[in-house]
């Protein structure tokens, strides 16, 4: 549960669509490497960014702060982000903190893949 | 049951004291969802002691009682200069949309994580006492 290091890939996985797979800590470091492999996906033309946290069990303020200004940097482009495979607490953080208002959480990433690469065929 | 631990101020010795609410609250029987809501409140409690408190601070875990319920009981100490918590606001997600500052989620967070949360505060010594209740998985 409380694995330190962040273990991060990212990869664009369809047209503008990235994807970053991040386990391990959220805080200061593992939120700003969250920040650094978005801020690359959307540099490379991304606009939609799923973000899996499978393997992410604990958080703090400091680094879901880190991902709040991801997502208002997404908005202001009219990007979109999603989140997956999020424990309860987590998914409660999130709402607390107000992810939820701007980022549509999926459980798993398969039907995250299904709903935002179906959505943007539209 | 009781653990003391005496934690310095280090990058992530907040872990410490999430590990340990890991394992007492295994042992207590706890649901996982329950231990990992107390993580995270015990984690935020550390960073503020350590960003406010002025050196090394004092993590107890307990158990006991509330309204007939059982509980792990958890206390955060440091001794910082203080403040009052009435004064302390509670955060949401409208205050700090587009705001440069995003900080400011402590307390918040662990009133909202946690199921009883007291705070004592003065000069020298302030205390965050947080409750999570015993509820066994299904």
């Amino acid at each position: 549960m409380n694995d330190e290091q962040m273990k991060l890939q990212k990869d664009i996985v369809a047209d503008g669509f990235g994807l970053i797979a991040a386990a391990g800590y959220i805080n200061n470091e593992g939120g700003q490497a969250i920040a650094d492999a978005a801020t690359e996906l959307i540099d490379d033309g991304c606009q939609t960014l799923l973000i899996d946290l499978d393997g992410t069990r604990i958080i703090n303020s400091i680094g879901v702060s880190i991902l709040l200004e991801i997502m208002e940097k997404l908005l202001e482009d009219k990007g979109r982000l999603a989140f997956c495979n999020l424990t309860p607490t987590i998914s409660k953080t999130f709402e607390i903190m107000g992810l939820v208002q701007y980022a549509t959480i999926y459980p798993d990433q398969d039907e995250a893949r299904t709903a935002l690469i179906g959505a943007g065929s539209d | 049951m009781e653990v003391v631990l005496h934690l310095p101020v280090v990058p992530n010795v907040e872990l410490v004291a999430a590990k340990a609410v890991e394992t007492v609250g295994g042992a207590l029987g706890m649901h996982q969802t329950g231990i990992e809501a107390a993580s995270v409140a015990i984690v935020e409690a550390c960073l503020n002691a350590m960003e406010h408190g002025g050196g090394q601070m004092v993590v107890r875990m307990s158990t006991d009682t509330f309204d007939g319920k059982p509980g792990l009981v958890i206390e955060v100490e440091d001794q910082g200069e203080g403040f009052d918590p009435s004064e302390a606001p509670r955060n949401s997600a409208s205050r700090v949309h587009g705001c440069t500052s995003k900080r400011g989620w402590g307390l918040t967070l662990i009133r909202e994580l946690m199921d009883e949360v007291q705070i004592r505060s003065n000069p020298g010594k302030t205390q965050v006492r947080m409750c999570k209740y015993v509820e066994n998985a299904p």
